[in-house]
């Protein structure tokens, strides 16, 4: 029970502080959002700019401006865009729903495929097959994702012809986003696949060295009721962390993989937001990106317990 | 002062239609039949159909209202007995059979256009991209046409008063909104007054427009502002005009979020903002009555990546490309070359690329300083380099020739001697002998050169210029907000920036709202305090006559030649690919090509 509130407070702590870092960091950028929004080439005079900079409430002292910011995430406001003419709310919850769908279903699908080829190759990793797979799993997470996505657009959709070039889609309909979302999930999934299947190859290694695998042996079970019955759920713990990790990534989108197939995720949400020092989408997305990797933590810990019972047990 | 407007495609529509008159020679049976039978057919035409072609050198293509003027012209003769030229009854039934084919064939064809100028919302006001894309659905008053003449587009003429501060315009008769409402003075009135209100960025309107008033008679809007005001017309060809029914509804335009159908009076209309499918998506506007676009729909497809846009464009998906003033990406041109499909058109662009000195600091502050500068750097070298040869080296007078009243002014020269020479006469010598000159101050001379990351190879170039003169430099790179904070803060000696071609219209124009001390802007400069300089932006902007705007033109850019506020590196064409399967692509200075003329004289060949 200390424990449990040890963590609760733990969290919030955490909370407050990236709260407090989400309202200083965007300020500490160089850059007035005023003359941002205005443009290059137009002229307006240091009254109407003023006058903005009331509207965007920038004019007030930034204690108040922090009192004002928590006020209003105490309320659920997160403030309105700048640049997007729209409740900070609206546009993430619009934007999250395809990133979950796109960065979502890769992360899924790489985590899945890259735990079981990495188990499987850090079991046997002496075969020509696994040697292979590991060169090819190797070179991927070398490959930066956005030459990767440019090189997957060049070969599948402009030499063959086999997928579109940009967008969720061109009819909003299953068939049409499945076939827009291929490339770019595709490309995700290899990458992520490519990093879990490097960890858990290399976890696997360690772990079917130790006793209690010798001893299952021993017993005189199969190579795949070891593995999977027993080894593998210890060497996931790495892959759990990572999982947490990535759910930060998730919600930050795959920026460049999002540039490459210019699809309107959270990536490009979050970078142009920088660019035109839009604060509250700034501010309201690093929240949601928070929120995310504390709630992935949180549930990590609590898979950790499940996968591994040294952790519960008391020191 | 009258600004008629030149319309030579309605008057060679009028040519032709006289080609295909003759004598009237009595009424006939056939006569009424086939009236009755063109009738029918036009009464029955699909309302997004088209509404007629009347391009010079198409005699039987004419648009709905010209050929239901010759239909009535034909009635009028055949059977109350007017006096006049009865049209050939072949001449009608081609030219209905014309009209009919072109609108069948135009229905299902699409225009797309591949842009990297990301929409990023579905705000029709609030949105900039969006902004220039809708000058098709919602065509400004004004437009500038190839030679870079202001002239009307919505707006039949004009005509400005002595004193510079009433501007009234004279609005066409067939424009009507793409629900079937006529587009009045109002209209006009509304959408000028409601940017005044509502957008910051226009808000000189508000702060300037004393009155203003409408004439149905006349079929006109007047604007009345409380100082003289010399470039209406130019600033009315940015405003996209709006239906004051639909919008007078709306408060808070910026915030109105829609992702169509958007009214509009335009050839096309704006039926759908599509984020997520990554395109716009404009509809034949079913009551224009002016000449027929020949294409049924126009697609404007945004990619966030140029490189993914220039594959989609050798891969066919797109027809041509647009970047509002900005180029097909020039290491790209040869790639879609060999593809054998498209053309190119290359126009100069009015916008620069320019190396402005800090004239409040030593030794830029010295003219014979910023000579030996203009000498140093290589020209050829950076064109070269820089527009991978789609651009020329640039005059002392800095405006480049694409833009109006363009005078010829010496040509920038590389000589690094002449450079040394004149530097060594000015004063500047190395005593110690350590290779770099001293300044009069005895120090020696070490240029910051300031860098936004888009001008880094430039920034390198110029070091090594200004090193082999015996300048030492140092490249400063930063971001574009430290870049806007330091500019504007004069904390720097050199830095590279570029000009727009709205930057190079704005103010007194020829480029002078860059160096205007009394102006701010991300963009500008203000570095000029020379009240000479200040006397002639004055001075242009206080006339409308063509004549004197001329004069006070070439005697800016003879300032720009012998003062040196800023050294142009290069000028750069715009390259535009487009489609070989369709003709009668042209580019203004403004907005390149995406103006409302290439969408009614484009058509497939």
């Amino acid at each position: 029970m200390r424990e449990g509130l040890k963590k609760v407070v733990r969290y919030a702590a955490s909370f407050f502080l990236i709260v407090t870092l989400n309202f200083a960091l965007p300020r500490l950028m160089p850059g007035d959002p005023v003359k941002n929004l205005i443009g290059e080439d137009v002229y307006v005079s240091e009254g109407v700019m003023e006058e903005l900079r009331a509207g965007m409430g920038l004019d007030r002292p930034l204690y108040e401006q922090f009192t004002a910011y928590i006020g209003d995430l105490l309320r659920l406001d997160l403030g309105y865009s700048y640049h997007l003419h729209s409740p900070v709310a609206d546009i993430l919850r619009d934007r999250i729903g395809w990133t979950l769908l796109f960065v979502g279903v890769s992360v899924l699908l790489g985590t899945a495929l890259g735990t079981l080829l990495g188990a499987y190759a850090g079991w046997k990793p002496e075969t020509k097959a696994n040697r292979l797979a590991c060169c090819g799993f190797i070179t991927l997470s070398c490959t930066p994702p956005y030459f990767l996505a440019l090189l997957c657009l060049e070969i599948f959709a402009f030499k063959l012809g086999l997928f579109p070039f940009k967008g969720f889609y061109d009819v909003p309909t299953p068939g049409s986003i499945a076939h827009h979302m291929f490339l770019p999930v595709t490309v995700m999934a290899l990458f992520s696949a490519s990093r879990n299947f490097l960890i858990m190859r290399g976890s696997v290694i360690q772990e079917k060295g130790q006793l209690y695998a010798l001893y299952a042996r021993a017993k005189g079970l199969y190579d795949t009721s070891i593995l999977f019955r027993h080894v593998i759920k210890n060497a996931s713990l790495p892959i759990i962390t990572l999982l947490a990790l990535d759910f930060g990534f998730l919600f930050s989108g795959a920026l460049f993989t999002e540039i490459v197939f210019s699809l309107n995720g959270m990536g490009t949400l979050i970078y142009d937001a920088i660019i035109g020092k839009d604060y509250p989408v700034l501010q309201g997305s690093f929240l949601v990106i928070a929120l995310a990797v504390l709630l992935a933590n949180m549930l990590a810990d609590l898979l950790y317990e499940v996968a591994d019972p040294r952790v519960r047990r008391p020191a | 002062m009258k600004h008629e407007i030149k319309q030579p495609i309605r008057q060679g529509l009028k040519r032709e239609l006289r080609q295909g008159l003759k004598k009237v020679e009595g009424g006939s049976k056939h006569g009424l039949a086939l009236t009755v039978l063109i009738l029918m057919l036009v009464s029955n035409m699909l309302p997004a159909g088209a509404e007629g072609a009347g391009a010079a050198g198409e005699s039987l293509q004419m648009s709905k209202s010209e050929l239901s003027d010759t239909i009535i012209l034909y009635m009028k003769i055949l059977y109350l007995g007017e006096e006049g030229e009865l049209p050939e009854a072949e001449f009608l039934t081609g030219a209905a059979a014309a009209y009919l084919e072109q609108a069948a064939e135009s229905d299902g064809s699409v225009l797309k256009i591949a842009t990297p100028n990301v929409i990023k919302s579905a705000s029709f006001i609030g949105d900039s991209n969006l902004g220039v894309f809708a000058h098709l659905s919602n065509p400004p008053l004004m437009k500038m046409d190839a030679d870079g003449h202001l002239v009307g587009q919505l707006a039949e003429s004009y005509e400005v008063s002595e004193n510079n501060t009433q501007w009234t315009f004279y609005l066409k008769d067939d424009l009507y909104w793409s629900d079937g409402k006529k587009v009045t003075p109002k209209d006009i009135e509304f959408s000028i007054r409601y940017y005044g209100e509502k957008t910051p960025w226009a808000r000189w309107i508000n702060d300037t427009l004393e009155s203003s008033a409408v004439s149905d008679a006349d079929n006109s809007v007047t604007f009345k502002f409380n100082k003289p005001y010399t470039r209406i017309n130019l600033e009315f060809a940015t405003y996209d005009i709006l239906p004051a029914h639909v919008w007078e509804s709306i408060e808070n335009p910026m915030e109105y979020l829609n992702e169509g159908p958007y009214v509009g009076c335009g050839p096309y209309y704006l039926k759908q903002i599509d984020l997520n499918a990554g395109k716009l998506v404009f509809e034949k506007n079913p009551y224009w009555k002016g000449k027929a676009p020949a294409f049924g729909s126009v697609e404007v497809h945004f990619y966030s990546n140029v490189d993914v846009a220039t594959l989609a464009l050798e891969n066919g998906d797109a027809d041509t490309y647009y970047k509002y003033a900005g180029s097909y990406p020039y290491p790209n041109i040869e790639q879609l070359e060999k593809t054998g499909d498209f053309d190119f058109l290359e126009k100069t662009n009015i916008g620069l690329v320019f190396l402005a000195p800090n004239l409040k600091k030593a030794p830029l502050s010295d003219l014979e300083f910023r000579e030996a500068l203009s000498y140093a750097v290589n020209y050829e070298e950076i064109v070269r380099l820089e527009t991978l040869g789609y651009g020329d080296v640039p005059n002392h007078g800095f405006v480049p020739p694409s833009m109006e009243a363009f005078k010829e002014t010496e040509k920038l020269e590389y000589s690094p001697e002449k450079a040394r020479k004149i530097l060594e006469n000015a004063g500047y010598s190395d005593s110690n002998g350590n290779g770099i000159l001293e300044g009069k101050d005895g120090k020696d001379i070490e240029l910051e050169i300031l860098i936004r990351p888009d001008y880094a190879r430039t920034g390198e170039l110029l070091k090594e210029y200004l090193e082999q003169v015996g300048i030492a430099a140092n490249l400063r790179t930063v971001d574009a907000d430290t870049w806007i904070t330091m500019k504007d803060s004069y904390a720097y000696d050199l830095t590279v920036t570029r000009s727009t071609p709205w930057g190079m219209l704005m103010h007194a124009s020829w480029g002078s709202g860059y160096f205007d001390s009394r102006r701010t802007g991300q963009g500008v400069m203000h570095n000029v305090e020379d009240p000479k300089f200040l006397q002639l932006c004055d001075e242009a902007l206080a006339t409308t006559d063509p004549a004197e705007l001329e004069a006070c033109a070439h005697e800016l850019q003879d300032y720009y030649a012998e003062e040196l506020p800023a050294i142009p590196l290069y000028w750069n064409n715009v390259v535009t690919p487009f489609n070989r399967e369709f003709e009668g692509w042209y580019a203004d200075p403004l907005y390149g090509i995406y103006n409302l003329d290439n969408f009614l004289n484009v058509h497939g060949i």
